[in-house]
């Protein structure tokens, strides 16, 4: 059973927090100030830590400074900014993930399970291949049937959350809150435009589909081609 | 400005010099004309007495003066100069003594009394030459002295308007990169009291503007944190409850706040100067929907000037605008509906219009108003609202050609 840190100052977010890894049978510990939390972190030595940036004694990016100085324990930040440039500069401060407030609690374990897996595995991440697909999360490359794809990041983000769910069907309220890290409205086609950008570039259309498949109600599946 | 000031300088000493330089002229020329009288009046005199006496022949006279002397006897004879013996000198003989102007100069005329009961006549003619001796002289060195003086203004008032200009130069520079968004742009303390104090104006108010941008940023992230924590605790104790309506609701209210924090990030955003290529925006964004217009098979169509269209917005806010509007098409109208895309540039200004052949709005009086009715199309259209009307315009719906809707963004001029 992982032990699961929570430095969050917000009494009911901690509460919830607590209550939803409680639930996905997580143990737990908390605390509700940044000194406390890194005294925390030391002492009971949890295997991963799940920081909130907006702490009242101590800036958050300067705990995770600090936390970094004396353990190696994966942490994934919690921030209500979204701004590319702030979370970047968290995850070179030697943050393993972030995510956006308001978060749910499915995220939040699909992500502390993907942090998990990295940090016990000693393996570097190795790349999907689905039929000649091969997706490369290290160099952020993709080839098909050897030939390099030319892919927007966010392009390269979806195929590569499509990839690793190779032949089951993703709806798009997952990919908006998985890939773009959004709420999802009902009428969003930023999914599905994307989608189209995905299918030029793997050579396909929507009305002859080879790796993509959209599952009408559903979602869309990225599956190998079946042979013709 | 160093032109003008010059130019200001030359007026001004021109008029002074010529407001002195013409009245002394004339003086001096009334003067010298006045001497010249009295020394040819002087002369007759001294001749009156000499008159009745006089042999013909040449009279005596003072080389350097000048003067052409005729003596008229009473008997007719012409003594002196040869002079025709007019009117003047028949008055002058009858006793009275006067100077007259005439073709040649001015005559002074004296009469003399002789023993033999008669009146001599003695003219004394100045000529022109002499009558104004010395007054060209003086004028030459009047107009010298004024040209000196002329340029002497000039040199002044170029080395100061130098000054003066280098100054202000300063403070034009310091103040086009502050308009340009460059924050750190100061006015070096140089030039006259008052352009030193505009700039000391100047640089508290970069200083200010930079202050009130680092606090609105502040002031966002705090937002951003105020309205997202609490909203954290909703969500996963809204999971706990699984209810799928509440979890829309939540989403809604998410992308909700979610907007209003881009529209407080706006001044942020664009920082001192907001401008964006509106045809450039729309060409990238029109490019990046149309695969997804093929995929559904949507005739679409692009009507966007071969120009530049810049209005007073981020490109970021232009194109969150754009696609607000086109991924309402795709997500409100079914597939295969037309779609068309265009820019018409306005004499102030430009208008985007998107027209689909969809079913149209509802009720455009709610829309009008940036209502979402049913949670969906509203945010996007707000979106769009916002947008122009932070950029100094207005949104419009209404019935597109094409049988559907049509959204016109009505863009203001960039400055």
């Amino acid at each position: 059973m992982p032990h699961v840190l929570v430095i969050e100052d917000d009494p009911q977010v901690r509460a919830a927090l607590l209550r939803a890894l409680d639930e996905r049978g997580y143990a737990t510990s908390s605390a509700g100030t940044g000194l406390a939390g890194l005294h925390s972190a030391v002492t009971d030595q949890p295997d991963l830590v799940v920081l909130d940036l907006g702490l009242p004694d101590i800036d958050g990016v300067e705990l995770l400074r600090m936390l970094r100085s004396v353990s190696a324990v994966p942490v994934i930040v919690v921030t209500a900014r979204d701004e590319e440039a702030e979370i970047v500069a968290t995850l070179d401060r030697g943050a393993d993930d972030y995510l956006v407030k308001p978060l749910g609690a499915a995220q939040l374990d699909a992500r502390i399970r993907a942090v998990l897996r990295r940090s016990t595995s000693d393996d570097p991440v190795s790349a999907v291949v689905v039929a000649g697909l091969v997706v490369d999360p290290a160099s952020r490359e993709a080839r098909l049937d050897g030939r390099l794809l030319d892919l927007a990041p966010k392009e390269f983000d979806l195929l590569r959350y499509l990839s690793e769910r190779a032949g089951q069907v993703v709806s798009k309220r997952e990919l908006l809150a998985e890939v773009w890290r959004l709420p999802y409205g009902g009428a969003d086609k930023t999914v599905d435009v994307h989608l189209s950008w995905l299918r030029r570039k793997l050579g396909e259309t929507a009305q002859q589909p080879r790796y993509l498949s959209t599952v009408r109600g559903v979602g869309v599946r990225l599956s190998a081609p079946e042979e013709s | 400005m160093r032109r003008q000031l010059t130019a200001l300088v030359a007026a001004t000493t021109s008029l002074v010099l010529i407001a002195f330089l013409v009245p002394i002229t004339l003086l001096l020329r009334s003067e010298a004309e006045k001497r010249a009288i009295s020394a040819a009046t002087l002369k007759a005199e001294s001749l009156a007495p000499l008159a009745f006496n006089l042999a013909d022949g040449p009279l005596p006279s003072s080389p350097d003066e000048g003067f052409v002397v005729t003596v008229f006897e009473p008997d007719g004879r012409i003594v002196g100069a040869p002079a025709e013996r007019t009117p003047s000198v028949a008055l002058a003989a009858s006793g009275e003594a006067f100077a007259a102007r005439t073709r040649d100069g001015v005559e002074v005329l004296v009469p003399a009394q002789t023993v033999h009961g008669g009146a001599a006549v003695i003219r004394v003619l100045i000529p022109g030459s002499a009558l104004y001796g010395g007054v060209l002289r003086a004028s030459a060195v009047l107009a010298g002295l004024g040209l000196v003086l002329f340029t002497v203004g000039l040199v002044v008032a170029d080395a100061l308007g130098r000054r003066l200009v280098r100054s202000v130069r300063g403070l034009a520079t310091a103040a086009d990169r502050l308009s340009a968004g460059d924050m750190s742009a100061r006015v070096p303390p140089a030039g006259p009291p008052e352009i030193r104090q505009a700039g000391a104006g100047l640089n508290r108010l970069a200083v200010r503007i930079a202050e009130l941008l680092a606090s609105e940023r502040e002031g966002v992230a705090d937002l951003a944190h105020r309205l997202r924590t609490p909203l954290t605790a909703i969500r996963l104790d809204a999971e706990a409850v699984r209810d799928p309506q509440l979890m829309t609701d939540i989403d809604q209210l998410e992308r909700t706040i979610d907007e209003m924090i881009r529209t407080a990030r706006r001044p942020v955003r664009e920082g001192v100067v907001a401008s964006a290529d509106l045809v450039d925006v729309v060409r990238v964004r029109v490019g990046f929907w149309s695969v997804l217009a093929e995929d559904t098979g949507r005739p679409m169509s692009t009507y966007l000037p071969p120009m530049t269209l810049a209005v007073r917005t981020s490109p970021t806010d232009v194109a969150a605008a754009v696609d607000a509007l086109l991924g309402n098409v795709f997500a409100h109208t079914p597939d295969g509906m037309p779609l068309q895309v265009t820019i018409r540039p306005q004499l102030k200004g430009a208008v985007l219009v998107v027209d689909d052949g969809g079913p149209g709005f509802g009720n455009l009086a709610d829309l009008q108003r940036g209502r979402s009715g049913s949670g969906s199309t509203g945010l996007g259209l707000d979106v769009a609202r916002r947008t122009v009307e932070a950029a100094g315009g207005f949104m419009a719906v209404g019935r597109s050609p094409l049988g559907g809707a049509r959204v016109e963004l009505h863009f203001g001029p960039s400055e």
